[in-house]
């Protein structure tokens, strides 16, 4: 088979066992890989209610068709979960060499469930399943875990995914890292530290053959040209950083926990700003042209890498105004595996929470905006759960609850996911996206922000007709997702769904119209919400947090702008039009039907399993 | 006496290019009349210094983002300077417009044809742009102002100039003799308005006091902005934000020509090479609120334009 190796690893830690599985070519058609593949495998396998830090709370690696075909920007990995901060699904990306290698141990995707019953790894090759003991791991950085693991194999070629310090303690926004790439969002690490399992590691060399490979050179080498012209030009020469000076000037910013959307420091923290001044130098993924990431230097002489996400919430989100402390707390973060959007989301309202004296504890410490001191001070103990720490590694929305209906109130988040840095009263369809997104305040899923930014509509204004352009959004971020490319590539496709339906059949051998493919995008957020709905998805968790629907915002070209609950109401209403759901969001039986999903079997009914093998050792 | 009419192509269909979207360069050509006697002028009005520059240089700037050719009519030995445009002398001087419309006409590259004087600087280029696309079934689109057609701020069919030819053999002068024999199309007061309300478009200069006075309105009238750069144009550009001072009437196609010309560093990358817009990568913004890249947005003083990436992930 092509593109695909149609194997499943599924890893029972509990049990010490692993068993290998069939996918079956309606499954890879259907979902494709990534996000989508991993979607599906966590429906079929996930037990409903299932609680994130149970065993049984699957947590799924998922490799893709466009992995390892040499198409610029596709090394990439998936991990799916149930998200211990929201409750929903929980899917974020990560890329790099552990990608490749993901791919060549000769699987499309590994389930873990269970939990051991002490530290271990998981080390996977060709022919090799092996969980080895960790403890001397724990508490050791994803890096140092890294490079402690190849060194125990006597072979830097093996890579390696770790949870810091934060998913040890189960904060539940701790990162899985490789590489010093993230998959961020949701509390992935988390996942892995109730499962007691530190790492994945993987080392293989069974490529993938490719149905036409003359076709798919011709595809990746228009890619790779078109990925090096002026379409990627901001990702190449400045990187994501190059948001902060801009979005301040058109008033989307958000600043001291959302209470602005301008932050005077803007230059000073801009990415113009910053390469001029604290640059040490640029890095990319495997097989990438575009070499996105732009690493910057601390006084004190960390190394940082820096993306615009992680400078807005540690900078105007906590009022922080200087590079150097930015910088610090980057590097924090990453040393214990921490989603820095929910980190400095999850401080920025403590910061408000304290200022306005919801949280005396915390006021008393000298938790304020713009003290450098207290976000210092407070990454540490978040990871490790200790002092106000402790409170903090639940997340906002959990923190809030804790402290009352007034802390409640400054909670940013969706489902419980912190907001991203774009400010939704004046980005009226990002608004629509953050609200409905299944795994919560997300701008990846759809990136609905491109929509208010084109042109093609009045940012400011909220109407109806927003909610196909998310439901397109969204769909088109999902096949994008599960293929898997770069979004930073996408602007490269002329027409991509015709192409992206003639690059997949040239690496499988399947015949894709643009529409079936746009068709796996519907079906893949379908799947999602169905998810969601099992676990207990109600209209309510479709919203925005209370600030937003409420107060205009006070400063920049957006001043005065609002977004009201009926504007908010509308556009639901009308992206629940746009993807055939009901009024109240749920989807109906036709839809489900008519997109073949949610059928509620179980993967060892549809999967043949022909292979069990492993190993408990090390 | 006049030059055989073996090569004016006659219209047909096929030969018809399709109208380009608004604010881009037109398949078009303008045609200057600059080879008048500018008696009452007492100088040759080609010549008069306008926004820094000879009022023939002037117009032809301003009319290169539109045009993809440009003809200049000058009198047999009038001297002009550097202009990038073709230069075509009358061979029998002084014969009033039609004259200088048959000779530009001759010279033009394409179907067709907007004529202007040399003595009418304030050039409204959507208004220009919009008489251009009114073209499509007719011969001559020709704007009513102030009572009164306007021959010289009006658009021909370049196959006209056979008729033309026939009026200078007969004398006819006057350019209006030839719009009943053509099909002609008048551009009314309220369509022009909305280019160009208080028709500056028709505004000459004949006299002196006039030039003074045209000149003071000018620097009224300037806008004033400012374009701000993030991200790789702001790298490229190594400033932050770069002023201008644009014509009446700007458009977001003279801050991009202008901002070209402050930093050629940009083009080719940030700005076209044409210098008409935006490359790919880039979008832009009208004070942060308007996000456009249509060249015709029209600027006003205090405008602040804002070029960044047409990408915003992050």
């Amino acid at each position: 088979m092509y593109g695909f190796h149609r194997r499943l690893l599924w890893v029972e830690l509990s049990s010490g066992t692993a068993s290998w599985h069939e996918l079956t070519e309606a499954r890879l058609r259907a979902f494709l890989g990534g996000i989508g593949l991993g979607t599906s495998l966590l429906y079929d396998c996930a037990p409903p209610a299932v609680d994130p830090f149970a065993p049984a709370n699957p947590l799924i690696l998922a490799s893709a068709p466009l992995v390892d075909t040499g198409v610029t920007t596709t090394a990439k990995f998936a991990v799916v979960t149930t998200s211990p901060l929201t409750g929903f699904i929980a899917d974020s990306l990560s890329s790099s060499l552990f990608a490749l290698a993901l791919k060549r141990t000769g699987c499309d995707a590994v389930i873990i469930t269970g939990a051991a019953a002490t530290p271990v790894y998981l080390f996977l090759t060709e022919d090799r399943v092996e969980l080895r003991e960790a403890a001397h791991l724990w508490g050791k950085s994803a890096q140092e875990t890294a490079a402690a693991i190849q060194q125990e194999w006597a072979n830097a070629e093996v890579r390696v995914a770790a949870i810091g310090q934060a998913g040890e303690n189960r904060v539940r926004f701790a990162t899985l890292s490789n590489e010093g790439r993230h998959a961020g969002r949701g509390g992935i690490g988390a996942v892995m530290g109730a499962k007691n399992l530190k790492a994945v590691a993987v080392s293989g060399q069974r490529r993938v053959q490719v149905a036409d490979p003359d076709g798919v050179e011709a595809f990746a080498t228009v890619l790779r040209r078109k990925s090096l012209g002026p379409l990627t030009a901001k990702y190449r020469e400045i990187g994501t950083v190059a948001n902060v000076a801009v979005f301040n000037r058109l008033g989307v910013l958000p600043t001291h926990n959302f209470q602005q959307s301008t932050c005077e420091a803007a230059e000073a923290l801009s990415g113009e700003h910053l390469l001029t001044t604290r640059f040490s130098r640029v890095h990319g993924c495997a097989s990438c042209t575009i070499r996105c990431e732009r690493l910057f230097r601390a006084l004190t002489g960390e190394e940082q890498r820096l993306e615009y996400e992680t400078l807005f919430a540690l900078g105007p989100l906590c009022g922080i105004a200087d590079p150097e402390v930015v910088v610090r707390a980057a590097h924090l973060c990453d040393r214990y595996g921490l989603d820095t959007i929910s980190t400095g989301g999850t401080i920025a309202w403590a910061m408000e929470c304290a200022e306005k004296g919801i949280w005396p504890a915390a006021r008393t410490q000298g938790i304020r905006f713009g003290s450098a001191e207290a976000l210092l001070s407070l990454i540490p103990a978040i990871a490790t759960r200790t002092g106000l720490g402790a409170l903090l590694a639940e997340g906002s929305r959990r923190a809030a609850a804790q402290l009352g209906d007034e802390a409640q109130r400054w909670a940013m988040h969706v489902k419980g996911m912190e907001l991203p840095g774009y400010e939704p009263r004046s980005l009226k369809t990002l608004a629509l996206g953050l609200a409905v997104s299944a795994r919560g305040a997300c701008h990846n899923r759809s990136g609905a922000y491109e929509v208010d930014f084109s042109g093609q509509v009045d940012r400011l204004r909220a109407e109806p007709g927003r909610g196909a352009l998310v439901a397109a959004a969204e769909d088109f971020a999902a096949v994008l997702d599960s293929l898997i490319v770069c979004k930073f590539l996408r602007k490269c496709f002329d027409n991509f769904f015709e192409q992206a339906a003639d690059l997949l059949g040239a690496v499988t051998g399947w015949s894709y119209s643009a529409e079936e493919l746009r068709r796996v995008g519907e079906r893949i957020n379908t799947l999602k919400k169905l998810y969601n709905i099992r676990r207990g998805w109600q209209p309510h968790d479709d919203w925005l947090p209370p600030r937003l629907l409420s107060e205009p915002l006070p400063t920049g070209v957006a001043q005065g702008t609002r977004l009201t609950a009926t504007e908010l109401r509308g556009m639901i209403q009308g992206y629940y039009t746009a993807r055939g759901w009901d009024a109240q969001g749920f989807v109906p039986e036709q839809k489900r039907q008519e997109l073949g999903i949610g059928n509620e079997e179980s993967l060892s009914g549809v999967a043949n399993i022909w292979h069990t093998r492993v190993s408990v050792g090390g | 006496m006049f030059p055989t009419m073996n090569d004016v192509l006659l219209p047909s269909s096929s030969c018809l290019s399709p109208l380009p979207r608004r604010g881009e360069k037109q398949n078009a050509s303008a045609i200057i009349l600059a080879g008048g006697k500018s008696s009452r002028m007492g100088r040759p009005k080609a010549l008069l210094p306008f926004d820094g520059e000879p009022l023939i240089v002037h117009l032809v700037r301003r009319l290169s983002p539109l045009f993809a050719d440009i003809v200049v009519v000058a009198a047999p030995d009038q001297e002009l300077p550097a202009v990038p445009a073709t230069v075509v002398h009358d061979t029998v001087a002084y014969q009033g417009p039609v004259g200088g419309l048959y000779y530009g006409l001759q010279a033009a590259r394409t179907e067709r044809c907007f004529v202007t004087a040399c003595d009418a600087p304030f050039l409204n280029l959507p208004l220009i742009a919009y008489l251009l696309e009114q073209i499509t079934d007719c011969d001559v689109v020709v704007p009513f102002w102030q009572e009164r057609l306007q021959p010289l701020h009006a658009v021909y069919r370049r196959w006209v100039v056979a008729l033309l030819q026939e009026q200078l053999v007969r004398q006819e002068l006057r350019p209006v003799a030839l719009y009943t024999k053509v099909r002609t199309r008048e551009v009314s007061p309220e369509e022009i308005r909305r280019f160009d309300p208080e028709g500056l478009s028709f505004r000459t200069m004949n006299t002196p006091e006039e030039y003074a006075a045209a000149l003071a309105l000018w620097r009224a009238r300037r806008v004033v902005c400012t374009v701000e750069l993030f991200g790789v144009a702001r790298l490229k550009a190594k400033v932050a934000s770069v002023p201008l001072t644009l014509p009446p009437g700007a458009t977001l196609r003279d801050a991009f020509a202008a901002l070209a010309e402050q930093i050629p560093d940009l083009v080719g990358s940030v700005v076209t090479a044409d210098r008409q817009g935006l490359t790919a990568g880039y979008a832009c913004n009208v004070n942060g609120t308007l996000f456009t890249c249509d060249p015709t947005t029209p600027l006003h003083s205090g405008d602040s334009v804002l070029i960044l990436s047409n990408d915003a992930g992050g």
